[in-house]
């Protein structure tokens, strides 16, 4: 059997047209003011994400501490971990900085150490379910230990590996004090994550007294200072007269795992066939 | 009126029930002694690590969330879709999710460093973060529940005196499609960020994928109602009453039986993509490492594909077997094996394999290794109980078997 064609009609007058588009148009002007408009409760969320996706992004004016890494200097004897677990009161088993023996791709020794990258991408921030850690204006990337909740994501998120939980309340004996060099912060309580800060304590301390971190010894990064070989370097990323970039001008450097995006605070000269001159 | 005298017939102390209440005392112990311990010396009598640093815990997090995603699938059926022949179970699925969800939180609570900053989440906001998000969906969701599932606790008959709270119990059942809407949309969100908690991390290769968060939501979809199937056959088995139609079930059954189908087909490309066409370095060493050090490939393919994915759906689908409840009944808790094996997978396979971000050289941690400490056995164990204890009171003490019209006539 044959289907009866039905033809669909539309009755639209003007009065209709005008209500439908006067709807159209009012909705579109109401989304664009809730969603990133001056009404909308997420626009500085927004105007956070856009400066998020810019690459400059960090500190544009102000001091971005950054730190290089000689691969080829670096001898393997461990004393930045030693001087940083004394300074930082840091459990001997969960360094912040590590020391590890490795091989270049054809075989040569060399030593890798890592502090914390301190990115300003950085996979930990974004993950923290309670900001209680963030990137600083001058790119440091720190806990608050108040506020930490313990869940231990972004240990999870973390690419490098560079931060440490709290499994229990401290009552060890730190081996490397007073060696090494004495505790300058207070120990972390039970059930929060910890990680590297730049010694961010010397740095805020020492630019009150208008020393420059990087160059003044007690504005330096302790595993910096202790290194025999001066393999690490510190300063100010966006002063091209600091110590550390005077080392990323005149050699090629790497990040580790650029490709995530991570835009970390320390460079790598990788281990290659010649020492560094 | 039968019904009523039913429910108020007097507790009786049978070989079964002293039996049953040991064992609900027994586990219940067992978890709260445990719990004390954790609460006391710390995390560190677990066997977490920090480079495992999740595990059982969140493992069943995990699964308890994703079972008991039947209350929200099935209120969406009634109430969004208007089938309304479903009516019977949805007070049933919202119990399960309630318990589900209850379980989740317990075991969240132990597994933070600090459990008396569990509100923090609630205050300091990281918008860009999930966790963040799965914990005000989970707040909010247990809210939609718990105001969904009031009705049925002002109708129990400790109210029986009280017909200002009943009435008030009733105008809420009033904006259960309300809820079911709010419920479905942030049921859909936080469903799948669980695992988007897993496919953000970019440093993990074999996490890393946008397959991640559709396989989490789809198999809670697949396996959440078939679980409060299973949970009705086995209340029907106790109690000795009929209580849903046999033929509901079963349609819930089959529709398990497709959303595992569906499952079951997201997951061959998801593995097609990353271990056979995509196999780039990092995965292909992680997997690698999983194959050559651990048990994880054997864990794949029998637990979930196996008993998680092809049994149930054999069961679910094949006329001659969905007849049978115990064999439906068996087919949900084989699904149900499926998803927490697949969630342990997940978490633990992810963590074992080291990060390596050495510049071009093969530094590389051995594989790590976890097995759970007793002590987070005996938290299992203590949450187990606590579900077995809230199925009891609740199908002893409270209507959720009758729709609000029913009780509403009756009373």
């Amino acid at each position: 059997m044959k289907r009866p064609k039905t033809r669909a009609r539309v009755n639209l007058d003007r009065r209709d047209f005008t209500k439908i588009a006067a709807t159209a148009a009012g909705s579109s002007l109401a989304a664009y003011l809730v969603t990133t408009g001056p009404l909308s409760p997420f626009a500085n969320l927004k105007q956070q994400q856009l400066s998020l996706n810019d690459d400059t992004h960090g500190p544009v004016s102000g001091p971005h501490w950054g730190m290089a890494i000689d691969l080829n200097k670096c001898i393997g004897c461990e004393y930045c971990q030693r001087a940083c677990s004394a300074v930082n009161d840091v459990a001997p088993d969960k360094p912040w900085n590590i020391v590890v023996e490795d091989r270049t791709a054809n075989g040569q020794k060399f030593y890798f150490s890592r502090p914390c990258l301190h990115c300003q991408h950085a996979p930990c921030v974004e993950v923290c379910p309670v900001k209680a850690t963030y990137v600083r204006e001058d790119g440091i990337v720190i806990m608050d230990y108040d506020r930490c909740i313990g869940c231990r994501y972004c240990e999870v998120a973390c690419p490098y590996d560079a931060r440490k939980f709290n499994w229990e309340e401290r009552t060890d004996e730190n081996p490397y004090v007073p060696t090494w060099g004495v505790p300058e912060v207070d120990r972390r309580p039970r059930g929060v994550v910890e990680k590297c800060t730049f010694c961010v304590h010397r740095i805020d301390a020492a630019l009150e007294r208008g020393q420059t971190p990087g160059e003044a010894r007690e504005a330096t990064p302790a595993c910096v200072n202790v290194c025999p070989v001066a393999a690490r370097t510190f300063g100010d990323l966006n002063d091209p007269d600091s110590p550390v970039s005077e080392v990323l001008a005149r050699y090629p450097t790497i990040r580790l795992r650029d490709e995530l995006g991570t835009q970390g605070s320390v460079y790598y000269i990788p281990a290659g066939e010649e020492p560094t001159p | 009126m039968t019904s009523i005298t039913l429910r108020k017939r007097r507790f009786e102390f049978t070989p079964g029930t002293i039996f049953w209440f040991g064992l609900i005392g027994l586990l219940l112990f067992i978890g709260i002694v445990s719990a004390l311990i954790v609460f006391k010396e710390g995390l560190v009598v677990t066997n977490l690590t920090n480079t495992v640093p999740w595990g059982l815990w969140i493992t069943i997090d995990l699964s308890s969330i994703a079972l008991g995603a039947g209350a929200f699938t099935l209120s969406a059926v009634v109430y969004i879709f208007g089938i309304q022949r479903f009516r019977s179970i949805i007070r049933l699925a919202v119990l399960v999710g309630v318990a589900g969800y209850t379980s989740a939180l317990l075991t969240l609570v132990m597994d933070i460093g600090r459990p008396d900053r569990f509100w923090h989440p609630w205050v300091y906001w990281n918008v860009h973060s999930v966790l963040w998000e799965i914990t005000w969906c989970i707040t909010l969701y247990l809210t939609i529940m718990l105001v969904e599932f009031a009705p049925v606790i002002v109708e129990s008959r400790f109210f029986n005196n009280r017909p200002g709270l009943r009435r008030f119990g009733h105008q809420l059942h009033k904006v259960a499609p309300f809820l079911a809407v709010a419920g479905l949309l942030i049921s859909l969100l936080h469903q799948s960020s669980l695992g988007a908690t897993y496919g953000i991390i970019k440093a993990r290769p074999i996490w890393f994928k946008p397959s991640m968060p559709i396989m989490f939501i789809v198999s809670a979809i697949a396996v959440g109602p078939a679980v409060t199937m299973a949970v009705a056959y086995i209340l029907e088995w106790v109690s000795g009453k009929r209580t849903v139609a046999h033929e509901l079930l079963r349609t819930i059954a089959r529709f398990s039986g497709l959303g595992l189908l569906v499952y079951a087909y997201i997951k061959f490309w998801d593995l097609l993509a990353v271990t056979y066409y995509g196999a780039t370095p990092g995965s292909e060493l992680a997997f690698r490492t999983l194959n050559l050090f651990t048990p994880y490939g054997f864990g794949f393919w029998v637990g979930e594909v196996f008993f998680g994915i092809l049994l149930p759906v054999l069961i679910f689908l094949l006329p001659r077997f969905n007849r049978k409840p115990a064999l439906l009944v068996f087919g949900a808790l084989s699904a149900a094996a499926g998803i927490l094996i697949n969630r342990w997978n997940v978490t633990v396979s992810g963590l074992i394999v080291p990060v390596s971000y050495s510049p071009g050289t093969e530094y590389m941690l051995p594989p790590q290794a976890y097995t759970p400490a007793l002590i987070e056995w005996g938290v299992a164990l203590g949450v187990i109980g606590y579900i077995f204890l809230v199925f009891t009171l609740a199908s002893r003490f409270l209507p959720i078997f009758e729709t609000s019209e029913e009780t509403q006539k009756l009373s």
